[in-house]
């Protein structure tokens, strides 16, 4: 990281306090819908065949459990992490701000595969997986901009 | 107070997550009381037996196992619904099991259009086996075959292959797969379905009463069926 001046350290701090709380907040929304597709796939709702559901090819597929658990269950474990680190990186322990790249890099690289799975494997696409795509892109983007080194004039 | 704040925002958050999970399941673990099918055991239970009774559907049923066999499972089902596939051996072990003299299963024809494409040919397919009186050869040959077919373009050559296999009269059999009784059949079920409240396919019912769709695996199932069992013994 460049040198910062004192006078500059309150700037920093502020943006890197706003970029964590971002976060925090995208994860959340991240977290609802992991949540909500947990509650989904252990009822067995969507793995159910709908009239409206475009999620039960998806959730009743082999790729929808992790040697018998919701993989739903672990993106709210994800999700949930990311938003812990974060929130407490925002509080000023910094520190552990940089556990969110690795992180969140891995998150990504999930997300890629399940997207993969969904249109060549699967043939069928799920909206709730969809959100957390999304959700999980925007979050790559953040925890990026947060790990760039500040240059202040 | 600033240094605990974010662990209390943390374990909020955790709070809230679990407290909303445990609330999406309570609203999707309850199951509303259904009135028995009239193909159901007649020692379905009295509670369920004073509600209004609901369509019958087709008649006669399909149905394997004695009509006066303690346990009925009425399976509402699409041939092209991934988690029908799955359920198919888990009946069959069921009637393997325990024989028709204790259960007795009736399947019924939810095609879930236009979700499933081809749902309503295979739906029309096992109606016409049905009226050459091999509904379930044609039942059993779709399931086992359903990942072969459900990506087809054109379903109709693979069905008629597996009418030719299990003997059918080829002629009739295309012209009963267009007809009017075999589309009527598919209807009445439907109007069942729709009278029970039936949303998504495997549905099953025991003795008139739905069965949640997470107890359909056999080490669940068999112990429900096993409780109607010594209930009517």
């Amino acid at each position: 990281m460049s040198s910062i001046n004192e006078t500059d350290r309150p700037v920093v701090a502020r943006r890197a306090a706003i970029l964590y709380g971002a976060i925090a907040l995208v994860s959340l929304i991240g977290l609802t819908d992991a949540i909500y597709l947990t509650v989904e796939h252990l009822s067995g709702r969507s793995v159910r065949c709908t009239i409206t559901s475009g999620c039960s090819e998806v959730l009743s597929s082999e790729y929808a459990t992790v040697r018998g658990y919701p993989l739903a269950a672990l993106g709210a474990v994800a999700y949930f992490t990311v938003f812990s680190l974060a929130t407490l990186a925002a509080f000023g322990y910094r520190g552990l701000g940089k556990l969110l790249l690795p992180l969140v890099a891995v998150m990504f690289l999930t997300t890629l595969w399940l997207l993969y799975l969904q249109a060549f494997v699967i043939h069928h696409f799920c909206q709730y997986c969809l959100l957390s795509a999304l959700v999980t892109t925007v979050l790559t983007v953040l925890v990026a901009v947060s790990s760039k080194p500040v240059r202040v004039k | 107070m600033k240094r605990i704040l974010p662990f209390v925002i943390i374990a909020v958050v955790l709070g809230g997550g679990l407290l909303t999970a445990r609330y999406l399941q309570g609203a999707s673990t309850e199951t509303p009381k259904l009135s028995p099918s009239p193909n159901a055991s007649p020692n379905a239970s009295a509670e369920a037996s004073v509600v209004a009774p609901n369509e019958p559907g087709a008649e006669p049923s399909h149905a394997l196992g004695d009509a006066k066999a303690p346990v009925t499972l009425e399976e509402f089902g699409d041939f092209e619904c991934p988690p029908c596939g799955m359920l198919h051996p888990v009946l069959k072990g069921i009637e393997t099991e325990y024989g028709p003299q204790k259960v007795r299963i009736v399947f019924r024809e939810f095609p879930l259009v236009p979700n499933h494409v081809h749902a309503l040919a295979a739906a029309r397919a096992a109606e016409a086996a049905g009226l050459q009186g091999k509904f379930w050869e044609m039942h059993d040959l779709i399931y086992e075959h359903q990942k072969d077919w459900h990506e087809a373009f054109d379903v109709r050559p693979i069905f008629d292959g597996y009418a030719k296999s299990i003997g059918l009269d080829m002629k009739q059999f295309t012209e009963e797969s267009a007809s009017e009784i075999v589309e009527r059949r598919i209807f009445l079920d439907g109007k069942r379905a729709h009278s029970l409240g039936v949303s998504g396919t495997p549905t099953v019912f025991l003795n008139g009463k739905e069965v949640p769709f997470q107890s359909l695996a056999p080490d669940k199932l068999k112990p429900l069926i096993n409780a109607e069992l010594a209930a009517h013994q």
